[in-house]
Parts: structure tokens; sequence; C-alpha cells
């Protein structure tokens, strides 16, 4: 096959995008899920 | 009140504000001559070397210099104060940005009146000639920047770290302005001078297209 | 969470299938071979991309009108999606490029074009990082996507006419170019999916933002509780002194 690796160069940064994309989607949904759990405790404890 | 009339007192009032202290035109006649000559410095411009440069060469110092000029016309009413005034004036937000947009434009017409024949200078480029037709490139040219950047100068009043915002907000905005621009210019450049019909149109469509969407949301300009 | 982890499969059967489609079925380009099955991914993309900034656009013009949150969160969800998009298109485009052409980068309109719009989405972020209200930040970054989106055409118009006297190397021109029927089937179904991936993305994306501000809601409240604790509490010492 010719120029076989630009093939894969271009499909792999197609994934890598998406992946780094949502894997900081992901973190920061995390993040804010932990603030508000937190939060509705401190509303609930007093 | 009329709007037009609401909108030539707010000019007024800005002429008045500049004539007081001259700090805007004093500054940024300055700023785009340095860009001049640090540019001749850069190139060493022959007089070929001139034609094909200096039309892009004279379009970012015009950029440049305005994206730095409009930062202070909305920022100066928050820094003192005034934009309460200007909010509550019984006028529409329109009036307040058509005025606030003319001076602009009257205060970059003065930089390029300054900036124009230094160009010619250095550049050894005969502006004469072409003169007439040069003015309306010109005009259609800092038009679309007076427009654009009196709204985003409202924008970035409302950000932190404005001075440097306005400038990344405004300048990749202004690419199609830019390409038209330095095109028509550089035909008036050439060993045969014209005016180039398509170039011209495009300005012509960017501040109509512009203008209009100014209008349309002006009125969210103001607002707290 | 477990919903996540579904979609997640099922998007990944869906590629692994749009690469056995694009790898194995699809038919060997004559002049360009391998390198032409880049087009699926890069062209598909570039749809994806053009529907989610049509959807900025939309979201604007509707938080400006309706101002109601939702709206500001749907436009900045699909400004980040469409980047993402459009990096993948400015990215696998010179890798098609250079052994095609022979060079990266051209100045071409499409490619121009793409990389000022970019380049603008990028500034629509910075934007909203700089300003502190939510409200503010909503309307100020409306009416800069709004712009953004007008000069589009205009971009294209000025782009179009400045580089063509440049010759254009361009090497497919859409559906009426002559492309091979098993060809475009794949194509399709690789833009189908990618317009699924673009909407599921942005749906995830809008939550984060629809979460962000109920925290945002809910910190204001627990401030505000704190302050009228400490001033009863206050209030109880006076009171209790004064007796």
């Amino acid at each position: 096959m010719q120029n076989f690796w630009s093939l894969f160069a271009a499909y792999l940064a197609f994934w890598a995008i998406f992946f780094i994309y949502d894997f900081t989607v992901a973190r920061r949904l995390a993040r804010v899920e932990k603030d508000l759990a937190q939060m509705r405790q401190q509303i609930r404890e007093p | 009140m009329t709007a037009a009339r609401a909108a030539a007192i707010v000019l007024r009032k800005e002429i008045r504000a500049e004539m007081r202290t001259r700090e805007l035109l004093q500054t940024t006649v300055t700023f785009v001559i340095i860009v001049v000559v640090l540019f001749s410095f850069a190139f060493e411009p022959t007089a070929a070397e001139a034609r094909r440069y200096g039309p892009g060469l004279l379009w970012i110092a015009l950029l440049f210099s305005g994206s730095l000029m409009l930062n202070p016309s909305f920022a100066k009413e928050q820094s003192n104060d005034t934009i309460y005034a200007l909010r509550m004036a019984p006028v529409s937000p329109f009036a307040i940005y058509l005025g606030k947009m003319l001076a602009n434009l009257l205060f970059l017409a003065i930089t390029e009146a300054v900036l124009l024949p230094v160009f010619a200078l250095l550049y050894n480029v005969s502006l004469w000639p072409v003169l007439g037709r040069l003015l309306i490139v010109l005009f259609l040219g800092t038009f679309g920047i007076a427009v654009t950047g009196t709204v985003f100068s409202a924008v970035a009043t409302q950000a932190r770290m404005r001075e440097v915002l306005l400038p990344l907000l405004l300048l990749p905005v202004l690419v199609p302005l830019l390409v038209a621009s330095v095109e028509a210019t550089a035909e008036l450049f050439a060993d045969a001078p014209s005016l180039d019909r398509t170039w011209v149109a495009v300005l012509v469509a960017f501040d109509i297209v512009f203008f209009a969407t100014a209008w349309m949301l002006s009125d969210y300009l103001l607002e707290e | 969470m477990k919903n996540r982890w579904l979609f997640a499969l099922i998007i990944a059967a869906l590629f692994a299938f749009a690469g056995y489609a694009v790898f194995f079925i699809a038919p060997d380009e004559a002049t360009m071979h391998a390198i032409q099955r880049i087009f699926y991914f890069h062209a598909s993309s570039g749809w994806a991309a053009m529907e989610g900034t049509g959807i900025v656009f939309f979201a604007n013009v509707a938080y400006l009108r309706k101002r109601q949150p939702k709206w500001d969160w749907l436009a900045v969800s699909a400004v980040e999606v469409s980047l993402a998009f459009w990096s993948v298109v400015l990215v696998t485009g010179p890798i098609w490029a250079h052994p095609v052409w022979g060079i990266w980068w051209a100045w071409d309109w499409r490619l121009t074009l793409t990389l000022v719009l970019w380049i603008l989405y990028v500034c629509y972020l910075v934007l909203r990082t700089l300003v502190a209200d939510p409200e503010r930040r909503a309307a100020v970054s409306a009416i800069f996507g709004i712009f953004v989106f007008l000069g589009v055409p205009l971009d294209y118009l000025s782009i179009r006419i400045f580089r063509t006297q440049h010759p254009q190397p361009v090497l497919f021109g859409g559906p009426n170019s002559g492309l091979d029927p098993t060809m475009v089937k794949v194509f399709f179904s690789c833009s189908a999916l990618m317009t699924l991936l673009m909407i599921l993305l942005v749906i995830e994306r809008y939550r984060l933002e629809r979460l962000r501000y109920e925290a945002e809601e809910m910190r204001l409240v627990i401030e505000e509780r704190a302050e009228t604790k400490s001033q009863n509490r206050e209030m109880q010492r006076r009171t209790a002194l004064g007796g």
C-alpha cells in the first residue's frame, strides 16, 4: 500500500483529537460533579 | 430627540473630549509612524518592492493602530463611570454607537492624513496621481474598521485584559476587509493604476453587512 | 455513567464498521491510491464541523432573543465541538496534501477560510474566559459569534477572488466530479456517523455547562446562607449582652 504511513497518521490524528477532547470534557465533568456533591452535602448538613 | 441629533451630540462630545487632551491622536499618530518606519528598516524597500509590499504594510499599520485607538472608545466611559449616564440617556443605544463610530472614523481619518505623506516619502510611492481613488478605498476600509471596532470596543470593555483582547477579536474578523483593501490598493500602485471594481464591491458589501449587524445588535452593547 | 460507556461502545462499534468500509469496501482511487482514503475522514469531519458552526449561529441568535441560559450553553458546546472537528480537518488535510500536491499547505480559499474560522473560534473561547458575569459573558460572546458567522461568506468571497490567480489544486469537486457510487455510499455513511458523533459530543459538553451553572448557583446560595447565619449569631450575641 502506497503512502500507508500517511494514511495511518491521519487516522491516528483523527482518533487522538477526539480522545483528547473527550478526555478533557470528562475530566471537567468529574470536577464539577464532585463540587456539586460536596455542596449538596454542605447544604444538607446544618 | 431623533437618533441623528443624538448621534451628533455624542460625536461632538467625543471630539470635545479629545480636543481637550489630544491623548488619543498623539499616541496613535506616533504609533502608526513608528510602525511604518520599523517596516522600512525590516525590508529596506526599493521602489519595486515597495509597490509589492507597500499596500500590505499600509493596511497592517492601519489595522494595528485602529485596534489600539478603538480600545478607549468605551473603556474610558467605564473608568470614568460615565457609562451609567450614557445608559440612562433618553436616546437609543444605536445613536450612541453611531456617534462613537463616527468619532472613531474621524480620528482614524486624521491618522491617515498624517500617515499617507510619510508613507509616500519613505517608500517612494507617488500617491498624487491616484489620490482621489485611493481616498475612496481608504474611506471604505476605514469605515469597516470603525464599524466593527466600535462594536468590539464595547464588547471588550466588559472583559478583563481588554487592551489585549480587542486586537485578538478585531483582527481575525477583519480578514476579508484586509484582503479587499490591500488588493484594491495594490491595483492603484500598479504601473497602470485602476480602481478594481470587484474589490471595491467586496469592501462595500463588508461595510453594509457589518454596519447592518451592528445596528441590529446595538441594543445589546450598552446593557448591564 | 452507565449510559456513557454504552454510548462509547456504540460509537466505537460504528467507527470500527466505518473504518472497515473505508479501508476494505471503498474502491481504490486510480491516481492517489491509498492516500485518497483520508478523504472519508477529512471531508466528513468538515461536514460535521459546518453543521456545528450552523448550530453555534442559531444558538447565538436564540440567546440574544430569548435570554435563556440554555442557548448560551448550546453555543459554547457547539463551538468547542466544531473546533475539534475543524482541527481534524486542518490536521488530516496537510497529511493528504503532502504526498498528493507535494506541499503541506497551500493558500487555497478552502484552507484559508478553515484556518481563519478556527482562529476565530479560539478567540471566542478566549473571550469567554475573560468575562466573569455569566449573563454578560453569554451576551458578549453571542454578539461576537454572530459577527464571526456573518463574516464567513465575506471571507469566502474575498479569499476566493484573491486566490484564484493561483492554479487551484482541487482534485475532488464534490458529488458531481464522477465519484464512484460505492465511494459515495461510504462517504455518506461516514458523514452520517460524524454528525452523530458531533451531536453526542455536543450533548455531553452541554451537560457540563449546565452542571457548571448549577454549581455556580449553589455556591451563591451557600454563601448567602453563611452570611445570614453569621448575622444571626451576631444578633444573638448582642441581645445576650444587652439582656
